[in-house]
């Protein structure tokens, strides 16, 4: 199974305040800890979204607005994609994360098996080829 | 510049477990998907399972504290993501823009962050680890 964890934005994110080296190298121990365990497939920080945009399409039409946005919605700071053998398991290796304070959100991938009869052979073959070639890049 | 699409379907916070897909949907996502794989500008793509399924992990106070989905104070909750290499943000605007997505989605465009984003100390705090992976270049 694969999961992806969404690390949530803050205050401090979205003011565009960086980690200290500390917390760096404390976010860089715990990272290794995950790619030890076999776990760690991908793990990326997010700009504020005062560099960023959202696309709205209401109403068969796209409206573009452009960040930054209001932290009352929850907005993503970045986040990490997990292999593990269930939810259980990826909540204890990351309650260890090195958060002083915060929110993260742990979420299960859709595997082509999860989609049942709609995604037919020939949807399957056509995702895998997308993915292998993209992959390559 | 690496930039993430994340799809936000409104609703899909109280979505059931086993949220059913509209094939003909399916098939018009797979050709936006090889759209971009054709342009040379999708790095990885994903769908997430309804939050009913996931869990949050909140660390106010320094300790970890679990609450199972569905989550009762989420206005939206993300749906899946793409991630694109492209030249701005402009660019990964009219990308969005061509998406078949349905009247009650929003798709928020974020720029990835890199290493050269970040300060010198940092840099070098971080060179001690070994090659972490990256989506799309793992």
């Amino acid at each position: 199974m694969r999961f992806m964890v969404i690390v949530k934005a803050t205050r401090d994110t979205e003011a565009g305040i960086l980690p200290t080296t500390e917390e760096f190298a404390a976010m860089g121990r715990f990272n290794e800890e995950l790619v030890k365990a076999g776990m760690m497939e991908a793990g990326e920080g997010l700009h504020p979204t005062a560099k960023g945009a959202r696309i709205d399409f209401s109403g068969g039409e796209t409206r573009v607005a452009r960040g930054p946005f209001d932290l009352s919605v929850d907005l993503a700071a970045g986040f990490w994609m997990i292999k593990a053998r269930s939810l259980d398991e990826v909540i204890e290796h990351m309650k260890r994360a090195p958060f002083p304070s915060g929110q993260i959100e742990i979420r299960q991938v859709y595997a082509p098996e999860d989609f049942g009869e709609t995604f037919t052979p020939e949807l399957r073959e056509r995702v895998e080829r997308l993915r292998a070639q993209a992959a390559r890049g | 510049m690496r930039f993430m699409m994340l799809m936000i379907p409104l609703g899909y916070e109280s979505a059931p477990p086993d949220v059913q897909l509209d094939p003909e949907r399916v098939a018009a996502m797979m050709r936006y998907n090889e759209a971009l794989k054709d342009a040379g500008v999708l790095i990885t793509l994903e769908g997430l399972h309804p939050p009913s399924m996931g869990a949050r992990v909140s660390f106010a106070g320094g300790k970890p504290v679990v609450t199972d989905g569905p989550f009762a104070e989420a206005k939206e909750v993300l749906g899946g993501y793409w991630m694109i290499e492209v030249a701005s943000r402009n660019e990964a605007i009219a990308w969005a823009k061509q998406c078949p997505a349905s009247e009650n989605e929003i798709i928020e465009i974020r720029q990835v962050q890199e290493m050269a984003d970040f300060s010198e100390e940092v840099q070098q705090a971080a060179a001690g680890f070994s090659e972490l992976p990256h989506a799309g270049r793992a």
